[in-house]
């Protein structure tokens, strides 16, 4: 009778043991709930933010490769405002041989993120706020300039193709990469 | 001076305690009140128990099962201090003489008045846990369906309604009672003494 | 047989003992209990938290009392917005409260608040927050939890640097967002530049009663001063105030005010405006500003309209202000329980500044200035700089300490909190947060001893965090255990309204002074009632008075006749009761006010003005006994020119 009684306990105790398990119950699986942060959240009603865009985008592919081999996805699902200066497939192609694969690899991540940040600017900068010789402060601190030759609007060297609404900013398609200058 | 005298002048003395001390302590426990209700039972009336407002929350309650408001004044409030008193002095008194006789004789009449004044607390007791008002706002019935009582013991803890209810002695009783044991004393000692 | 059962049950024991570290060790390396969030932020029913934790209510223009670690909300205290629930400004006694220059305003956005301190530690006596849209001072009791007093500031617009106390607390400061003209006059909007000024409000703190007073304001040029905090330690007699819009800009803010490559903290010496205000540098300015206060005696509100401010120009007074140039808009201006450090977190900025206090100091002696504004002087960027964290993230804003040497800032954009150390400036550890952070909250985090085990963050996303409630839903608070080396996130709790800063305090400070009821025969108030036997009407005109009492299970007097169309019915209500936790309620029917909710002990007010003839009901609206649904009476109401007489009565007598 007793040992029915034991084995019994123990049964319970095995039992317990599995659910505990499921719970979420060390502090480090709360965080990985939401892994990619703000860009982990679903909803596929509200107008696209812009990652969502980049993402449509055939012609960012490079692009979006980049923002998640760097891991800041979140930062363009961010309430922004931003305007992001969006280099295109070709744009990442024209740098020298190599680059991007090396630009991609795990090693480089900071790197990556730096130079696509530079890509970045707080506040929404389209249509007559592109005003020629305006710096616009960039997320990595730098400064880069507006330049309007006729018609095209430049920002650096790199000529704005096409522009984009975004729920929270908006975003230029370019032509060239902004590479910072190193620090 | 005799050590039976000191004895029983001092023992007479502690008496005097009382017109600080409590005499008795009725103690409510319920769950809505997690620092319990409590009264304190002095000779010259009655006193918050635990927190400031006791009494009057305590007569509040009682209202719901018809209980008549708490007595601000009782002939015993007048009467107890006299008593006490007069004990007091006349143990002092009877301590000066060093006649054990006269302490053993003290302590028959202090054991007398001691009983009749518990009677006395009985019978108040008896008094409010009986006499409800037939307007009641609750009304319970027993098994028999009598209508229930709310007479708290007179020492002891009993359960009435939702209130756990305790009643003892109090400080001053635990000092009153010293005393009569140091005038025993004081007898035992005064006897082998003479 | 015996030792047979025996050598079992040790066999089986040995068993159960084996399952149970087995279990463990699946967990988690350090067993099951030491990682859990869940046993971490657990506090048992009938068990205390072991922080209060007093959290803006934003928009909603309240403070919320939380406990920590548990996240559970106990209170929500009014102070700038009508609040129905418990009368704030409707009834007759608080609705001075809510009074300002511009007239009764029922609503604000609080924002700051901070909790009172002695020797440069939290002493928890009263909490400050400030409003604002319409510029006040409000100043919290933590004995009744209440707000006790208001004050308005002139001058002022968008109260946002408010409102953080000195070390013990002589002083609360508010300092304006908006440049203004002041005085205030009409004028073009492009004349901004040069012409529109900002005050910084220094209020004087009783340290008795905590009544405020306005002391002085220093007028600065026309710039926004974000945040402040004050100096602390060795820079105790020095406030602090982030400035952006150096640019002056008054239009499309978002990008004109982003063009200066650096902005200011202004770094203003308090000790010395006390010396300038000795030696008489002061001009006294007109000024209409509201000062309300509440009174624990007679439960009642009274607003006074004060007409005059000092004002010290730090223009015209060397010594009094010097700004520290700061990169790109700083939003939070920290200072370190140390009070050496100053962290000023550049919004748009990619690294963070911070700033010495003693070489700030040495530069001010050795005058290494980079040219002045307004007549005040810059000192020279290097000169004052600590050291810079270097990108530790996008979009700083606030910094808190937990005392053990490190600070901890939030950032907007990369919705994290990041965790560095002062002195060497290195990134140690960061954390995501859910989402977009604003700002966090350390108990005791702006004092010289913070209580370096818990750390909140203030989140203005939630998204999917939490059951969908339409398109608005909440914001939220974040849970870290800041203990060890390395923050642990443990708990998601929703907020009321938007949650910007927040005070800490640990819960045995405060409990211990927190008031149980008020004592009715020290109430005061002009018409209170102190039993039941006192009750009566009274008829003055068309103004009829009602001396109400009320106690488990009615109101006495409960039927009162002789009321007439067009009358003006002040029910004067005095709770009777005199034990914990017995409130009671009374709504009248048709009244155009919220109930009263009256504490033991306390009279409140409200008015009726009945429009229809009838009998019409009023009853209790907090569940106070047993007999609570008892707890009602009438009032019949007569036709204007009726001749029934006024009576009352309790049980027919």
């Amino acid at each position: 009778m007793r040992f029915i009684v034991f084995f019994i306990m123990l049964t319970l105790v095995f039992q317990a043991c599995k659910t505990a398990g499921n719970q979420p119950q060390s502090t480090e699986d709360l965080t990985k709930n939401t892994p990619k942060g703000q860009a982990s959240v679903v909803d596929k009603e509200s107008a696209p933010n812009i990652l969502q865009l980049a993402e449509k985008t055939k012609e960012l592919s490079t692009l979006v490769a980049a923002v998640q081999a760097a891991e800041i996805e979140h930062v363009l699902v961010n309430a922004g405002p931003l305007t992001v200066f969006a280099p295109v497939n070709s744009a990442f192609d024209a740098l020298p041989a190599g680059t991007v694969e090396t630009l991609l690899k795990p090693e480089n991540k900071k790197k990556l993120a730096f130079i696509l940040t530079n890509h970045a600017a707080p506040s929404t900068y389209k249509g007559r706020l592109l005003k020629d010789g305006r710096k616009i402060y960039m997320a990595t601190g730098n400064y880069i300039t507006i330049h309007r030759k006729g018609d095209d609007v430049y920002i650096g060297d790199a000529k704005i193709l096409a522009t984009v609404d975004a729920s929270n900013g908006v975003v230029h398609l370019i032509d060239k990469v902004l590479v910072p200058e190193e620090k | 001076m005799k050590k039976s005298k000191i004895l029983m002048m001092a023992g007479s003395l502690l008496l005097l305690s009382l017109f600080a001390l409590p005499l008795w302590n009725i103690t409510l426990e319920a769950p809505q009140y997690p620092d319990p209700l409590g009264l304190n039972i002095h000779i010259d009336g009655l006193q918050d128990g635990n927190n400031e407002n006791d009494v009057r929350n305590i007569d509040l309650l009682n209202h719901y099962i018809g209980m008549e408001h708490l007595p601000k004044d009782l002939p015993e409030y007048h009467l107890f201090p006299i008593i006490v008193a007069v004990m007091a002095i006349l143990g002092l008194i009877i301590g000066f003489t060093g006649k054990p006789k006269l302490y053993l004789t003290w302590v028959i009449v202090m054991a007398i008045l001691g009983i009749a004044g518990i009677y006395d607390f009985y019978l108040w007791l008896y008094h409010y846990g009986h006499n409800l008002n037939p307007n009641a706002i609750l009304k319970f019935v027993d098994k028999n369906g009598n209508p229930m009582a709310y007479q708290p013991p007179i020492f002891g803890s009993k359960q009435l309604l939702n209130f756990r209810v305790h009643s003892f002695p109090a400080s001053g009783a635990y000092v009153m009672f010293l005393g009569i044991l140091m005038t025993i004393w004081a007898f035992i000692t005064g006897k082998k003494e003479s | 047989m015996k030792f047979y059962f025996k050598m079992l049950n040790v066999l089986v024991i040995a068993a159960f003992s084996l399952t149970l570290v087995a279990c463990n060790g699946g967990n988690s390396k350090g067993g099951a209990l030491k990682n859990s969030a869940a046993e971490k932020v657990f506090v048992a029913p009938g068990k205390y938290d072991a922080y209060y934790a007093f959290i803006s209510g934003g928009f909603s223009g309240q403070l919320s009392v939380y406990g920590l670690p548990s996240g559970r909300l106990f209170k929500v205290i009014p102070v700038f917005s009508v609040d129905a629930e418990k009368a704030w400004g409707f009834n007759e006694e608080t609705k001075p409260m809510l009074q300002t220059s511009h007239g009764f305003i029922p609503w604000d956005d609080s924002h700051h608040p901070d909790i009172s301190q002695t020797n440069g530690e939290l002493d928890g006596r009263w909490v400050f927050i400030n409003a604002n849209n319409t510029p006040r001072i409000a100043r919290i009791s933590l004995e009744t939890f209440e707000t006790e007093e208001i004050i308005e500031i002139p001058n002022s617009a968008g109260n946002h640097s408010s409102s953080f106390v000195t070390e013990n607390t002589e002083y609360v400061v508010a300092g304006t967002r908006f440049g203004v003209p002041i005085p205030q006059r009409d004028m073009s909007i492009k004349d901004y530049k040069g012409n529109f000024k900002a005050a910084l409000s220094f209020i004087k703190v009783d340290p008795k009663t905590g009544h405020m007073n306005l002391d002085f304001q220093v007028l600065m040029p026309g710039f926004d001063y974000d945040l402040s905090h004050p100096g602390r330690g060795k820079s105790h007699g020095w406030f602090f105030f982030s400035t952006y819009n150096t640019e002056e800009a008054h239009t499309l803010l978002e990008v004109n005010a982003s063009q200066n490559d650096k902005d200011y903290i202004a770094a203003v010496n308090w000790k010395k405006a006390l010396e300038f205000i000795k030696q008489g540098k002061y001009q006294t300015m007109p000024a209409r500003y509201a000062h309300n206060v509440y009174s624990d005696e007679n439960h009642t509100a009274t607003s006074t309209m004060e007409k005059s401010v000092r004002v010290l120009d730090a223009s015209k007074l060397p010594g009094l202000v010097y700004f520290m140039p700061t990169p790109k808009s700083p939003h939070g201006c920290d200072v370190d329980p140390t009070g050496e450090y100053i962290v000023g977190s550049g919004k748009l900025a990619a690294a963070l500044t911070v700033h010495s206090f003693s070489k700030m100091l040495k530069a001010i002696e050795n005058k290494e200035f980079d040219g002045e504004a307004y007549g005040i002087p810059i000192l020279k960027f290097e000169s004052t700089l600590a050291g810079t964290v270097e990108q530790p993230g996008l979009g700083p804003l606030h910094t808190e300490f937990d005392g053990k040497g490190y600070a901890y800032t939030t950032f907007f954009i990369s919705s994290e909190v990041v965790k560095w150390k002062l002195g060497t400036w290195e990134v140690v550890d960061r954390k995501p947060t859910y989402y977009s952070v604003g700002h966090l909250m350390i108990p005791g985090g702006n004092s010289r001893k913070p209580f370096g085990k818990y750390l909140v963050a203030m989140n203005k996303i939630t998204k999917d965090r939490y059951l969908p409630t339409g398109p608005e839903v909440c914001q939220s608070a974040q849970l870290y255990d800041i203990s060890g080396d390395k923050m642990e996130m443990l708990l998601d709790f929703p907020t009321v309204g938007e949650p910007h800063y927040a005070a800490g305090i640990p819960a045995e400070i405060v409990k211990k002074h927190s008031k149980k009821f008020f004592k009715l025969e020290e109430n005061k108030h002009p018409y209170a009632t102190k039993s039941e036997d006192a009750g009566k009407v009274v008829r003055k005109g068309n103004e009829v008075h009602i001396y109400m009492t009320m106690i488990r299970s009615h109101f006495s007097p409960d039927n009162i006749e002789g009321i007439k169309v067009g009358d003006k019915v002040y029910f004067h209500v005095t709770n009777l009761e005199q034990d914990y936790d017995v409130p009671h309620g009374i709504a009248m029917i048709g009244a155009r006010t919220s109930e009263l909710l009256i504490m033991p002990g306390q009279t409140e007010t409200f008015v009726w003005e009945p429009k229809q003839v009838g009998v019409w009901p009023f009853y209790c609206t907090d569940f106070c006994s047993a007999l609570h649904q008892e707890m009602q009476g009438y009032v019949r109401v007569s036709p204007r020119n009726s001749n029934v007489k006024l009576s009352w009565s309790l049980d027919g007598e």
